[in-house]
């Protein structure tokens, strides 16, 4: 395949599938120069991947894979500079941001926050779950049995409506 | 809250996003471009400083022994020795962890999750192992000072004695070292300061994470 030709099919491969790399960074990043940076390496990652990309698989397991390996192995390095937001609890001044909005919107920043407290695997099994993918293709991307992922699911949505409850919206 | 609606409130959340986000495809392919720049050129940028520093040393040792070879007298046999011996631990050490951070960098990360980190996790993990390699040179630092033309025939048997507890103090330590730098003490506060700097943030982390990876494979 011809550079310009295969620089083209990825283009539109990205083209289509953006919103999961832009999930995937928003996510993981909350420091906006970090995200920059985790986009660019997972468009790199993609790229490098692509030629040996495996028909058996859909493009958005292939994309799920690499954003989340990717992902999950920038929060390792060295000079990250910041890996979540201060959780809730620490910053109750934060309330006063929510004046004014509505109550779907606090809902959002609450999700938001529950989600970022997460740990790193947890969170990766948490968007694939609101991502609404089966089962079967959690498990293929995540590489954990199918009942293992009805197992954590299960408990991770308990989770999330334990502290929703708390801070009953 | 009804579980459904943690799927409503995240869908509410991007859909505005999903419609609105565009990309920039001369940024895009600008990225994609850079690809062509060589791994070890990228490697070399990203962990300059250590790299630099042992080519630097690695260097300085080369041309030190180059000296000593060229103008050959056998009162520098101590010196040759030691000196090629801290030159060959080190070029092995600095080998090997570019080899290694090569090979960290090369994954192909379209495996699944667990698999991928695994490989991930245990290939930053080891690189303490090349750390570790370089305290063997610390007993050689204790003879290359010697030579053929004093030692140890002109010296007194006190300074025999004091060369040899020297060294020998100096080669426990190296064997010491080498035995207790490894993952299970990588906790401990004197193994932290050693190897900070050279990639120990990450190996802590890496540690840190193959927990949480080993808990989240296990089903229970």
């Amino acid at each position: 395949m011809a550079l310009i030709e295969k620089t083209d099919i990825f283009l539109s491969v990205i083209e289509a599938n953006k919103g999961i790399i832009y999930k995937v960074a928003n996510l993981y990043c909350k420091d906006l120069e970090d995200r920059k940076d985790l986009v660019q390496e997972i468009i790199l990652r993609l790229w490098k991947s692509f030629d040996s990309y495996n028909n058996q698989f859909k493009h958005t397991t292939w994309i799920y894979r690499i954003s989340l390996n990717t992902a999950i192995s920038f929060y390792r390095k060295e000079k990250v500079r910041k890996k979540v937001t201060a959780p809730f609890y620490d910053s109750i001044f934060n309330i006063a941001d929510f004046s004014g909005v509505t109550q779907t919107e606090q809902s959002i920043v609450f999700l938001n926050q529950f989600i970022s407290e997460l740990k790193e695997m947890d969170k990766a099994l948490m968007l694939l779950y609101l991502e609404e993918k089966s089962h079967k293709e959690m498990a293929e991307i995540m590489g954990i049995t199918e009942t293992n992922v009805a197992t954590k699911i299960g408990r991770l949505k308990a989770t999330l409506k334990d502290k929703f409850s708390k801070v009953e919206i | 809250m009804e579980e459904t609606n943690f799927v409503l409130l995240w869908k509410e959340q991007y859909e505005k996003i999903d419609q609105s986000l565009t990309i920039n495809r001369q940024l895009l392919k600008e990225v994609i471009s850079q690809k062509a720049e060589s791994t070890l050129q990228s490697l070399i940028r990203f962990k300059t400083r250590g790299i630099v520093a042992v080519v630097i040393y690695l260097l300085l040792l080369g041309i030190l022994l180059f000296y000593a070879i060229t103008h050959y007298s056998s009162a520098a046999n101590y010196f040759i020795i030691s000196m090629a011996a801290i030159f060959v631990i080190n070029l092995k050490a600095l080998y090997d962890y570019i080899r290694h951070l090569i090979l960290l960098r090369n994954i192909n990360y379209d495996g699944s999750i667990t698999e991928i980190q695994e490989k991930l996790s245990n290939l930053q993990q080891s690189i303490i192992y090349h750390i570790r390699f370089m305290v063997l040179q610390i007993p050689f630092w204790t003879t290359f000072q010697l030579s053929d033309k004093w030692f140890p025939h002109d010296v007194s048997w006190g300074y025999i004695i004091f060369q040899v507890l020297l060294t020998a103090s100096f080669t426990y330590l190296a064997y010491w070292l080498y035995k207790n730098l490894t993952l299970e003490n990588v906790n401990k506060k004197w193994v932290k300061g050693l190897i900070e700097g050279s990639g120990g943030k990450s190996v802590i982390k890496a540690i840190a994470f193959y927990k949480e990876l080993e808990t989240f494979k296990q089903v229970s």
